[in-house]
């Protein structure tokens, strides 16, 4: 099957079912997409499927043909951070790190939809994302801070 | 490392700088290479950039960033001109009870003055050099932004290197007086998040070594069970299946490809044995450990408890219990071994790489030495990565192929694979006097004992499935003593409680199961702290006092658990909403003290912490943003458990197995955490663990405030929902 991740070409053969997951992982060689739980319970593999937030540890590598998979590889342009990506690193979000690609994937998907979320719509994308570090406050604060800073920015 | 080389003889307990007669071989080196290297530590290069070895496992914790701060503050340096690099297992990085070890939140308390002194070495030896060739006292000499200064002259570091190497090394190089500091306590960014936020951090999942093959793992239905058949047909003719390897506790399928090795596991059919539990069910070790009378190891035992309750106006007695627990770290655990003859080489993200080398020494029949371990980043780990488990099967499988072997476990291996936190109870007694004070608390603990699941001898041995049980035998037995302990662990935050109890006794049950058990976040003080603080408040309530007021009370006077306790003396008397429950917890664990209050709703049954308040004293702070991050982690950690979790085993099936069933709380419950720092001149101590312990009993004391039902069992949502 032909993929389209981060906007290269990626011909694999791989079983429909595959998850995108793996496809992403082992074929592509991008391993910034971590796999954490295998059943769409921690958002640690969360990828963008045509800018949908998608948990790609069940989502079958066939059903992104043809669509643009992007991954936590893809946010930044040339090294330029993407706004959100600033705010991580302004708050000191991560500790170890390991679910931080799954938390900008959704968070990138949130902002792309909703300018200036409320509390409440943060709440509602960012729970599908687990956290064990506990860095929850400071994503929260971060999202903050980028919605603002893109503000200033216009 | 090559540096081993010609560094040898570092005592293994030090971290400090080699003294004295090393002198010709730090020359010898700088000519070679450019660098100055008077330690295993702290090396400056040649362009003036300054590389430091972490011995310790970067988890979160900020040992990344503490280290470059130590060394940076010591040699004048912005912070970024320090490359840090895991260290390799090796004798000279055996630092903790002779092992090299992340756990015990002791990376800042043991790491704060040796680092220090390895990068003043350096500074030293690089203003004499400085010194000499300008002919002036190196008195006249200072240091700032990598250059060596004397009036208007200015040499950098990486153009003194080679001259400064053949200085004499100093015996206690100058430390700078805390006056003088200018990036410890003061400089708050991290230095490992780049990588975290762009998806170029490499942990140990994202191990690619070449001609690498990926490995998943199968475990039983039944704990430590072994498979008796294994039909693989299915699995060898799919693409890529390169192998099905049967091994004690689990069965790997090894594929090219980590989808080719799920597909080959789901592909096999296998009979398994019963386990090594006999059955064990967690429902039927409650009733038999509520049950067992008075008894077990006394641990400490002060003035007359039994007369002294018996006379009290006021008694009361409690039995507290806590779950077994899995880590659940974000990373399951992974491991990519190459065997090769009599040599090892793993790459893991793990807490222990002298407990991996101990382990696949016995496990492959090898000299420790000759298995050499690269530390990746880890995603968390918790205790749970200090074992080695994962690394003797990953090691059994590799040994098969013979090629690099990257295993990875499902979710469901990590969470039903043990080497959890014990299950614990303790049964107090205790009364108040007709003067308001504790006249005395009786408290017998029941669980199981960590450490006696590595020392054979200790009291409430065991034997341990799959060749784990000599992993920390070695280690451990210079950590405890003598070979018959009672593990201090089981009754740390009970029998060294800050209280000041005339009349006090500790008694220890130990309870033998052949589930492995292990370090958990706080360890001992993790259910210890919910004993405690649960009791305490319960004997104020008793007494009708205040909860906050009766603590104090039994806190020395200017102690700095009294000091802490009144930091959040405003938080606790704030104006309360009407329908807000609030509790207040304090404990000292790896030699800090925490206090903290928190403010609770129950809405439609379900308890909403809203407000945490976090006072700590740790000491002198290397890093604020860092401790208050890891005083929110310990909070949302702790309350993850406090609420909600439990591992359970039926008839030695463990009942959870995924997110679902083992939940951890998630933004939309995340309460407003707020820290507060206090400002010491004391020896820094413990950050990683010591916001925890408080949270459970601070959220219990809440809803007895709220609904003046007093929940004893942990998780408390099951408890409240019963």
């Amino acid at each position: 099957m032909k993929l389209d991740i981060n906007g290269k070409p990626l011909e694999v053969a791989v079983p429909d079912d595959t998850p995108l997951l793996w496809v992403i992982r082992d074929e592509a060689g991008l391993t910034g997409t971590k796999f954490g739980c295998g059943r769409a319970l921690c958002g640690a593999c969360t990828v963008h499927v045509d800018g949908e937030a998608r948990r790609s540890c069940v989502f079958p590598a066939s059903d992104a043909v043809g669509k643009k998979v992007t991954t936590v590889e893809g946010l930044s342009e040339n090294g330029m951070l993407s706004a959100l990506q600033q705010a991580w690193l302004d708050e000191n979000v991560p500790q170890c790190g390991y679910c931080q690609s799954g938390q900008l994937m959704s968070a990138t998907a949130l902002l792309a939809k909703k300018r200036a979320p409320t509390d409440a719509e943060i709440d509602a994308v960012m729970s599908a994302n687990l956290c064990r570090c506990g860095t929850y406050p400071r994503i929260r604060a971060a999202i903050r801070r980028a919605v603002t800073s893109m503000v200033t920015e216009k | 490392m090559k540096r081993r080389e010609f560094l040898g003889g570092l005592g293994v307990l030090s971290l400090g700088v080699e003294v004295g007669c090393g002198t010709g071989r730090i020359a010898t080196h700088a000519q070679k290479t450019g660098e100055l290297s008077p330690s295993v530590w702290v090396s400056v290069k040649r362009d003036g950039r300054v590389a430091i070895e972490v011995e310790k496992v970067e988890f979160g914790q900020g040992v990344t960033t503490m280290y470059s701060t130590l060394v940076a503050e010591e040699l004048d340096l912005p912070i970024d001109h320090v490359d840090a690099h895991y260290a390799d297992s090796a004798d000279e990085f055996r630092t903790f009870t002779g092992m090299q070890l992340t756990g015990g939140s002791a990376s800042t308390r043991e790491g704060f003055l040796p680092m220090r002194r390895a990068a003043a070495t350096c500074r030293e030896m690089l203003v004499g050099a400085a010194a000499e060739q300008w002919n002036v006292p190196r008195s006249e000499c200072r240091t700032d932004g990598g250059f060596v200064i004397h009036g208007e002259k200015k040499l950098a570091y990486g153009d003194l290197t080679v001259k400064a190497a053949s200085q004499p090394v100093p015996g206690s190089p100058r430390l700078k007086p805390r006056a003088e500091f200018k990036l410890i306590g003061k400089q708050n960014r991290r230095t490992d998040l780049r990588a975290k936020i762009d998806g170029t951090a490499k942990f140990g999942a994202d191990v690619n070594v070449p001609g690498m093959v990926r490995a998943w793992v199968v475990h039983g239905p039944t704990f430590g069970a072994n498979a008796t058949r294994v039909q693989a047909d299915r699995a060898k003719a799919l693409p890529g299946v390169l192998d099905v390897v049967t091994f004690p506790g689990g069965v790997a399928v090894v594929a090219e490809k980590t989808w080719q090795a799920i597909a080959g596991a789901k592909a096999l059919e296998i009979d398994w044995d019963k386990g090594i539990l006999g059955g064990l069910d967690t429902e039927k070790l409650r009733a038999a450990v509520r049950a067992h009378g008075k008894g077990g190891d006394t641990v400490r035992d002060e003035g007359n408890a039994e007369k002294a309750i018996a006379r009290a106006a006021t008694k009361l007695e409690a039995v507290y219990e806590g779950p077994y627990l899995c880590h659940a770290p974000m990373e399951p655990q992974n491991c990519t071994v190459h065997v090769r003859g009599d040599k090892v080489e793993v790459w893991a993200p793990n807490q222990s790489p002298s407990i991996i080398q101990g382990a696949l020494g016995r496990a492959l029949d090898v000299a420790p030495a000759d298995v050499l371990v690269h530390t990746t980043l880890a995603g968390g780990g918790f205790g749970r990565r200090s074992g080695a488990d994962f690394a003797v099967q990953a090691a059994h499988i590799a040994k098969r192929i013979g090629r690099p072997v990257q295993m990875t476990w499902s979710r469901e291996s990590d969470m039903t694979q043990g080497f959890y936190r014990p299950f614990m109870v303790a049964k107090l007694r205790g009364g108040v006097g007709a003067d308001g004070k504790i006249a005395g608390i009786d408290s017998q603990s029941f669980g199981q004992s960590i450490i006696a699941s590595f020392l054979p001898s200790a009291k409430g041995a065991l034997p341990l499935p799959q060749g784990m049980q000599p992993l920390l035998v070695d280690a451990l037995r210079g950590l405890v003593g003598n070979d018959v302990v009672t593990d201090p662990s089981s009754t740390e935050g009970i029998h060294d409680t800050a209280y000041e109890l005339a009349n006090f006794q500790v008694a220890m049950t130990p309870i033998r199961t052949s589930l492995p058990v292990m370090f958990w976040r706080s360890v001992g003080h993790s259910f210890n702290g919910f004993v405690m603080e649960s009791f305490v408040d319960e004997l104020a309530r008793a007494a009708k006092a205040d909860p906050f007021a009766f603590r104090r009370a039994h806190l020395p006077a200017g102690s700095r658990a009294m000091r802490v306790l009144d930091a959040v003396a405003a938080a606790w008397n704030a104006p309360k909403a009407p329908g807000v429950g609030r509790g207040i917890a304090r404990h000292t664990s790896f030699e800090s003290e925490v206090a903290e209050v928190v403010d609770i709703e129950i809405v439609n049954g379900r308890i909403k912490v809203r407000k945490v308040h976090v006072a700590v004293d740790c000491g002198i702070v290397v890093n604020p943003d860092i401790v208050k991050a890891q005083m929110e982690g310990a909070v949302i950690y702790g309350l993850s458990a406090a609420l909600d979790q439990e591992i359970t085993l039926k008839d030695g099936v463990v009942q959870q197995t995924n997110f679902d069933s083992f939940p951890a709380i998630r933004m939309f419950e995340c309460p407003e955490i707020t820290v507060t720092i206090l400002p010491s001149d004391e020896k820094p101590t413990g950050v990683g663990e010591p916001g925890l312990p408080p949270i459970g009993p601070a959220v219990a004391n809440a809803i007895f405030d709220l609904t003046g039902k007093r929940l004893r069992r942990m998780p408390l949502q099951k408890e409240l929902d019963r």
